[in-house]
């Protein structure tokens, strides 16, 4: 579903040449449900506006569903990104000028798709994240629980083939992080693949499969004495 | 491009969105009924007088003293007399006043002696059977004076022409059916005057926005008319030979009486001075309406430039999310362009409202005409593109923000 093959992100200025990503390799299979950790500064969100086709990379391949978006132009990848795949953002990122029900249809009036079939899926997502009664609502008269919600209905709502969720449960208290986590779980067991950043060991623990990612790369725990460190540190942030 | 989601939006910006929608507004009421007016202010400017403009000039000649009747009727005999051995100099004739002049002579006409409401008004010219051929004047119907038709009078003798030489406009006014050569009317006289004559185009003297519902409607009476302090020449010379002509002129009349005073800088006129002068206020009023409408039209498009620039910076992250979502660079730019068509739309609704508001207003306060709705469709299509036009290097920069913008934070 998702691989990249020597993968690299360089940021680059006049004076210094920064790599986000470096010989980055990782394939997610169809279904499977990852969590990405690793410390601050690691390039787990670099990582993943790469995989959802939000920015660039410098070298290497990647493959989304066996197509090749390497050499992509901006209009292609937007199609893919409006196809297939499906955000979830930490800060939610609802459109604050429309409702529930306008901010889950962004996506499907992108695809130019009837207002019917619109209609249709945007009331299932909403039901499905138990949010139909919320239509209307603005996303200021909703919870930080509710609008991680209605972000999770805008990002199923166009059946997309793989979900990015970056930090889904950072900005909620921990009884709203275990509905949205749940709801996660659930629509994983639907079939859905999911890649998830998360800086929340508990969290990574639920999911099917941990990468772990330190200095741009992706790294095997066992081996690497880097991870420990930065595992402790990590935990050790939560816990506190 | 949907717009049931951009008005949804709108809605959650109203001040912003009213405010622009009333600026478009206003500026469209305003602009449609400046447009208007200098149309025809410019119109009136380029109306033909009637006279051959490129051949004539204008004396106005003051004598030294006041004169009796008939001593300036023998002094205008010889004034002509000495103009007339002008080198160059084809025609000349005395008259009160002269097409464009500015102000004048008008008479009220009536179709029947005791008729108590004038049936129009008309300029009122004085010359004897020189005159239209010292305007090139050409008859489209009738004839001429006879020198036994010239009446000489003073100032303040009773005139009462019995025949005239009408403009078309007039004939027209008098009788609608084309058949006004031979029938007669009533100038504030208790004699009928016959019309013999008939010219296509003879301008009024004065150019007042009142004489508008008068426009070109002059009548030409055979009186030879002696103004105790002076009058006027009108000369018309051969092709080519106004400059020189304009130049011996007034020495000749000095040469010939001494008595007498002819303005240096206004005492000559070429004919194309006159209607120079005779439109200045037009002209300016004409300038300073399109300075206005300039002014305004820029004030309007550096709105929408404001606001949108403002609501692109504002909703930079938003942007982001759709782009995120799969919005494409021509989606985010139709976005803007279609919201400002939306409040744009709104503003033009309301702005006809208000231009024929204003304009009904114009027409009953100062005599304007209907605005035709040409200018109105002109107006909104101006209003448009101006939006279009101002909207689209904002929205520009805003098609530009990288989904990435979707991930940082707020």
């Amino acid at each position: 579903m998702l691989k990249m093959t020597h993968l690299s992100k360089v940021y680059r200025t006049e004076v210094v040449e920064t790599y986000a990503l470096r010989d980055f390799n990782i394939d997610v299979k169809e279904g499977e449900f990852v969590a990405v950790t690793g410390p601050s500064g690691s390039g787990k969100t670099t990582f993943l506006t790469i995989a959802g086709l939000l920015e660039t990379f410098t070298g290497g391949t990647y493959h989304l569903d066996n197509l090749d978006v390497s050499n992509l132009d901006d209009n292609a990848r937007s199609k893919i990104r409006n196809e297939k795949i499906g955000f979830i953002f930490q800060a939610f990122n609802l459109i604050p000028d429309l409702n529930v029900f306008d901010n889950v249809e962004v996506p499907l009036r992108y695809r130019g798709m009837k207002a019917p079939e619109r209609k249709e899926r945007i009331m299932g997502a909403l039901e499905r994240v138990g949010l139909a009664s919320r239509a209307k609502h603005y996303p200021a008269e909703l919870s930080g629980g509710q609008q991680q919600r209605v972000a999770i209905a805008r990002a199923l709502a166009g059946s997309p083939r793989l979900l990015l969720a970056d930090e889904p449960t950072g900005n909620l208290d921990t009884q709203m992080a275990r509905g949205v986590m749940e709801l996660l779980e659930e629509i994983h067991r639907d079939g859905a693949t999911i890649v998830m950043v998360t800086h929340d060991p508990e969290l990574a623990a639920r999911a099917q499969r941990n990468v772990h990612i330190i200095d741009g790369q992706v790294v095997d725990l066992a081996e690497d004495p880097r991870f420990h460190t930065a595992y402790a540190a990590a935990a050790g942030q939560v816990r506190g | 491009m949907d717009i049931q989601p951009i008005l949804a939006a709108l809605r959650r910006h109203k001040a912003g969105t009213i405010l622009i929608a009333l600026q478009i507004a206003l500026t469209l009421a305003i602009v449609c009924n400046a447009l208007f007016i200098i149309h025809q202010r410019l119109s009136r400017m380029n109306e033909p007088s009637g006279v051959d403009e490129a051949n004539i000039f204008v004396i106005q000649n003051l004598w030294g003293e006041q004169y009796s009747t008939q001593e300036a009727l023998e002094r205008i005999q010889e004034d002509l007399a000495a103009l007339r051995q002008v080198p160059g100099v084809q025609d000349v004739t005395p008259s009160n006043q002269y097409p464009f002049k500015g102000g004048g002579w008008d008479n009220l006409i009536t179709l029947k002696p005791d008729q108590r409401t004038e049936t129009t008004d008309a300029s009122y010219f004085a010359g004897d059977e020189h005159f239209l051929g010292a305007l090139g004047e050409k008859l489209i119907a009738g004839r001429d004076f006879r020198p036994d038709e010239v009446q000489s009078r003073g100032l303040r003798e009773k005139m009462n022409p019995s025949v005239a030489i009408v403009s078309k406009p007039l004939a027209d006014k008098l009788y609608p059916h084309g058949d006004a050569l031979g029938k007669s009317f009533y100038a504030m006289t208790s004699a009928p005057v016959t019309i013999v004559g008939i010219v296509d185009v003879l301008q009024r003297s004065d150019v007042g926005t009142w004489s508008v519902p008068y426009a070109g409607e002059s009548m030409v009476v055979p009186i030879r008319m002696a103004m105790p302090w002076g009058g006027y020449y009108i000369v018309r010379t051969k092709p080519g030979q106004l400059t020189a002509a304009m130049r011996a002129a007034p020495k000749a009349l000095y040469a010939e009486n001494r008595m007498r005073m002819i303005d240096s800088k206004d005492g000559v006129l070429s004919f194309a001075e006159v209607r120079h002068r005779a439109f200045e206020r037009d002209r300016g009023m004409a300038i300073l309406m399109s300075i206005i409408c300039a002014v305004l039209l820029a004030i309007t498009a550096a709105g929408i430039v404001g606001l949108t620039s403002f609501w692109v910076g504002q909703r930079r992250r938003q942007i982001g999310v759709r782009r995120a979502l799969g919005a494409t660079h021509r989606d985010i730019l139709s976005y803007f362009m279609t919201e400002n068509l939306l409040i744009s739309l709104a503003g033009v609704a309301l702005g006809v409202l208000l231009t024929f508001g204003l304009n009904l207003w114009l027409v009953t306060r100062f005599t304007l005409s209907v605005l035709p709705l040409t200018y109105v469709l002109g107006g909104i299509v101006i209003l448009l593109l101006l939006g279009q036009g101002a909207v689209f290097a904002p929205a520009l920069r805003a098609s530009r923000v990288p989904p990435i913008e979707a991930t940082r934070p707020a």
